[in-house]
């Protein structure tokens, strides 16, 4: 019997152990046939990784560890430092407005502009996943404005805002405003290149929103604490919002505003007036 | 949500240096203060890394203090 097939031919010569299993036989009558069992693949079947038919039995192979030292943001970062030597070239102030998505970044713009604008040219940046609407806000202000879509993206990037950047070719001395994504998490990662990162928190939020996002609040230099018109109709303790700041980041700066009724505004452009695209003054003028 | 952005950063960094070797382990060296989830880089690797060198690696994330976030070695096999 063959002991490949189990047929009952009595020799069983050139057996091609190949995939289809075609061998040949002797018959009892010295007539020589060949046959096949394909077994197909008709049964889809998984071969564990690296055992395909008949491989060849291999030495393992020899590994390496090479190292790399790699920052893993190192394009982001060499692409956001050209954008500030860039800036620093042309004494431009770039500030980059983080918040949480209706926190009053585009209002409190709209604002600056109106009132800044005799002093300085300012161009904005407006970062969003879909829309132009905020840029078109901006652009009824007469401030050159770049609508940048994330699409499904959480966040600006170094690139995203270097094109924007090139877009509005600011004029030397002038200031960049970038309204980034509405979102406390990601765009604190980023850096764009930026003099500084604002952060925006409005009273209709919690006031232990920086204990809640500290690496937000860790990363800017400055905390706009917007919309207190509404505090006499909010639970929100002032006192303590600052204190939750200052927890994560002893050295930030909190001015309290309203982008709506203009309160407090001008400590902010004051602040603004002391940066310079290296650093800022020493002194608050 | 940026750890896949991240992870797709990592997975060309030494998909890039490994030259066309298989990677078969790759050490992420992630500060507490780095602002990037352990746990969602390691959701996003497998799915990222499919198709590429870095397919099948292991990932050893090394939890620092600080704000490092880098890709200290790789290990690779070497051609025949």
């Amino acid at each position: 019997m063959c002991g490949i097939c189990g047929c009952e031919a009595t020799t069983a010569v050139d057996h091609d152990r190949g995939h289809d299993r075609a061998h040949e036989h002797v018959d009892t009558d010295g007539r020589r046939f060949t046959h096949v069992h394909d077994h197909g693949h008709d049964d889809a079947h998984d071969h564990a990784r690296d055992r395909r038919h008949l491989a060849p039995v291999l030495p393992p192979r020899d590994r390496a560890t090479v190292s790399l030292e790699a920052k893993v943001l190192a394009k982001n970062d060499s692409i956001a430092s050209d954008t500030r030597v860039w800036l620093q070239s042309h004494n431009i102030v770039a500030l980059n407005l983080v918040s949480s998505p209706g926190s009053g970044k585009t209002t409190l713009l709209v604002r600056t502009i109106t009132e800044m604008r005799e002093s300085r040219s300012i161009y904005v940046v407006e970062g969003d996943q879909e829309t132009s609407r905020d840029a078109e806000l901006i652009r009824e202000t007469g401030a050159p404005a770049v609508q940048l879509n994330t699409g499904t993206g959480c966040h600006l990037d170094a690139a995203m805002v270097a094109h924007g950047i090139t877009e509005l070719s600011p004029a030397d001395g002038g200031l960049v405003l970038i309204e980034n994504v509405g979102n406390l998490v990601c765009p604190a990662m980023f850096d764009l290149g930026e003099r500084a990162k604002v952060a925006i928190l409005s009273v209709t939020e919690g006031d232990d929103k920086p204990l809640k996002y500290p690496h937000m609040f860790r990363a800017a230099e400055l905390l706009l604490l917007n919309k207190i018109d509404l505090l006499p109709y909010v639970d929100f303790n002032v006192l303590a919002a600052i204190a939750h700041a200052r927890q994560v980041n002893p050295g930030l700066t909190v001015l309290c505003v309203s982008a709506r009724t203009g309160e407090g505004m001008p400590a902010w452009y004051r602040w603004i007036a002391c940066q310079t695209s290296r650093g800022r003054t020493p002194v608050l003028a | 949500m940026h750890e896949l952005g991240i992870t797709r950063n990592i997975v060309a960094i030494v998909g890039e240096a490994a030259r066309g070797r298989r990677i078969v382990r790759i050490t992420l060296e992630l500060g507490a203060l780095a602002g990037v989830e352990a746990r969602a880089i390691a959701f996003c690797f497998d799915v990222v890394a499919r198709g590429t060198a870095a397919e099948g690696a292991v990932l050893d994330i090394v939890p620092l203090p600080g704000n490092e976030l880098s890709i200290k070695t790789m290990e690779i096999e070497e051609a025949y």
